[in-house]
């Protein structure tokens, strides 16, 4: 049974979603990009898996069956961004997001 | 609880710690590394808010599977794998930006009124239960969704491609 305040949590994830599109806003990198990215949605797992103490037992776990849903997602979304990432490469011969100038691979 | 905060407060400054390190160093696989070491703090955090299933699938999921993946990216696109990034700093405005809003989030976050005491009854019938609920549907779409993810990688990928 923990007591541990809301605010703590809270702000500990706000911490990690601002961290996170630090990265997002000043990484070059595609990978650093993809990483980045996967930080700013953990913190909003983490928010879920929280907040699910909080509803009834009539619903539960919903906020947790929420997180496995999310992690799945992200996990796939890390699969594309890497398929992304190779197609990038093989065509431009480079990873950076400077280079990706146009839509069309 | 002293020894639940002093876990939670432990946790939340590694994983502060380590996404930032992630974030500024200045090799791609140190940062790999340092987000594998984020992603288990991330673990340890959930099995903490009593979600041990969410901690399992994180450390599965996450330190496991999502780490090796990007280690596998940076092998394929580098020809040296020990490579220098070129450096990012954070300029002064940004900092200063970022310094206010953690002193607002904090006077805000130290005034929000603490809600009744959660359910913390961790109980695997009842997550199943809701994640098979309605015949199972947000199973279903996901894995559509991981099914339509992985046609589009290979497509993405495949040879003789222009």
């Amino acid at each position: 049974m923990t007591e541990l305040s809301v605010a703590s949590l809270l702000f500990l994830s706000a911490t990690l979603l601002a961290i996170g599109l630090f990265g997002i806003l000043t990484r070059r990198n595609f990978i650093l990009l993809l990483i980045a990215v996967e930080i700013g949605m953990n913190a909003a797992i983490l928010n879920f898996v929280y907040f699910a103490g909080f509803s009834g037992t009539s619903h539960g776990l919903s906020g947790q069956a929420i997180a496995v849903v999310l992690v799945g997602l992200a996990a796939t979304e890390v699969a594309v961004g890497l398929a992304i990432v190779l197609a990038l490469n093989r065509q431009r011969g480079s990873i950076n997001i400077g280079d990706a100038t146009t839509l069309k691979l | 609880m002293i020894l639940e905060e002093l876990a939670f407060l432990a946790l939340a400054a590694i994983a502060v710690g380590t996404a930032l390190l992630a974030l500024l160093s200045r090799e791609l696989v140190h940062t790999i590394l340092w987000v594998s070491v984020f992603f288990v703090a991330l673990a340890g955090l959930y099995f903490l808010l009593s979600a041990p299933f969410l901690g399992v699938l994180q450390l599965g999921v996450y330190a496991g599977a999502v780490t090796i993946l990007l280690l596998f990216g940076v092998m394929v696109t580098r020809k040296r794998i020990f490579a220098r990034e070129v450096a990012t700093g954070i300029g002064p405005v940004p900092l200063g930006l970022a310094v206010l809003a953690i002193i607002v989030l904090s006077v805000v976050a130290a005034s929000l009124p603490q809600p009744a005491t959660p359910v913390r009854s961790y109980d695997v019938a009842q997550l199943s239960a809701t994640l098979f609920g309605v015949d199972g549907a947000w199973l279903i779409v996901l894995g559509l969704v991981m099914l339509s993810a992985l046609s589009g990688a290979i497509y993405l990928v495949r040879e003789g491609r222009e």
